[in-house]
């Protein structure tokens, strides 16, 4: 029950992934903070974890806190997925802690769609769980990410590839470039090298691996040079009658593309390497963000995805 | 109390060696946690471990979370949970 525009956007998030998908949804949090729960099933807890406390402590401290709460619901089978808009590192811990690693995992990372209009998205790990990463975890992020994509998005043997400052092997991260002759050498990866920045939107790969901290930089960067794009291309439009009138003949067009690059759309991102689903969503997600994380949260589980993960990531094959 | 200090090592090094992926061996007593390569999400995981083991023991075993900032090394932990222990 966080997030920037709790609990309105989300109630009415999980009231629409009832009424439109179908949904078995629960709202995890205090009643009172609740307020209306729009006909929804309450499981009611006595805390909350706010934005800005620190995650480890606070999970430690408030086991009586939503996001505990709800990790636990996952834990005990009693939900198939957890979706929450609050504290990112938070809702990482008390999935981390209560639901625990798979075996052999020995980071959880966060699995973020990246749209290409006309095809599937391409897959960023680690969109900010790990703002440092060993070798090992970027060779591990990657045999996640490639499960993700291939359950996920029917994708067979997903293209792989690391996010680094040019392409040529001695390029990237001291990590990153160890993580290139690892991956280089592993079979059961379509490891084909490295992209820039510049290959995000649209990627030529299936899956672009990187460390958490670069991941949340490209990520919010992309976003806002979407946002940014979108407002400009707005006020163009608005200048006069003609520009007007030719809004008005390219908006049906734009829409449907418009659609497809918001976050919106896909509502939020998986953390891979748990023995559960959590889906994690952007403070600032609205109802229609809500309802597509639930939507994800849903299939996820329908496709299996964490035992896929487990069979992925076994003890004796991490590298 | 029944639970030694050697017992206390080998149960920081089975647990730790689980949350890190590596062998009990390799979490040596004199090792720092920033050696083995933990975490801040690393020991809290640790804390969580210990406390519902040795919570048999003695019941209601808590580590302070204000005391895991001086905890930066195996030994000094392993010191710090047999003497919560010894007075509980």
């Amino acid at each position: 029950m966080g997030g920037d525009l709790a609990p309105g956007e989300i109630v009415t998030g999980a009231r629409r992934a009832v009424d439109e998908l179908g949904l078995h949804v629960v709202l995890v949090g205090p009643p009172e903070l609740i307020g209306d729960p729009q006909g929804l099933e309450v499981v009611p807890c006595t805390e909350v974890i706010a934005m800005d406390d620190d995650p480890g402590a606070s999970v430690r401290k408030k086991k009586d806190s939503s996001l505990v709460r709800a990790a636990e619901l996952v834990r005990d089978g009693q939900a198939s997925a957890m979706v929450s808009a609050g504290n990112t590192g938070a809702t990482m811990a008390s999935a981390l802690f209560r639901m625990g690693r798979l075996p052999g995992v020995v980071r959880p990372c966060i699995a973020t769609p990246l749209p290409n209009p006309g095809r599937a998205p391409t897959v960023m790990a680690d969109a900010g769980a790990n703002t440092e990463c060993t070798p090992e975890m970027l060779v591990q992020f990657a045999q996640m990410a490639s499960a993700f994509s291939r359950t996920r998005y029917g994708i067979e043997r997903p293209s792989v590839a690391l996010l680094a400052n040019g392409e040529e092997p001695t390029k990237g991260s001291p990590a990153g470039k160890e993580a290139f002759k690892l991956l280089t050498a592993l079979d059961s990866i379509n490891f084909v090298g490295n992209v820039e920045g510049r290959d995000l939107i649209p990627s030529p790969v299936d899956v672009v691996i990187t460390d958490g901290f670069t991941g949340n930089v490209a990520l919010k960067t992309l976003e806002g040079s979407l946002k940014f794009i979108l407002k400009m291309l707005l006020e163009v439009i608005g200048t006069n009658e003609d520009t007007r009138a030719a809004g008005d003949v390219l908006f049906p067009h734009l829409l449907p593309l418009a659609g497809q690059l918001s976050p919106d759309t896909y509502g939020g991102a998986m953390l891979l390497g748990l023995d559960g689903i959590c889906i994690i969503s952007h403070g600032s997600s609205n109802a229609t963000a809500i309802m597509n994380a639930l939507k994800q949260g849903a299939e996820l589980a329908n496709a299996g995805v964490v035992d896929t993960l487990r069979t992925t990531i076994r003890p004796d094959q991490t590298a | 109390m029944s639970v030694s200090r050697s017992d206390i090592l080998s149960l920081v090094q089975t647990q730790l060696g689980e949350i890190l992926e590596k062998s009990p061996s390799d979490i040596i007593e004199d090792a720092t946690f920033a050696d083995l390569g933990a975490d801040s999400l690393a020991l809290i995981e640790l804390v969580e471990a210990l406390e519902e083991s040795l919570a048999k023991e003695s019941e209601g075993f808590h580590i302070d979370d204000e005391d895991l900032e001086d905890l930066t090394s195996v030994r000094l932990a392993v010191d710090y949970v047999a003497a919560k222990l010894q007075a509980a």
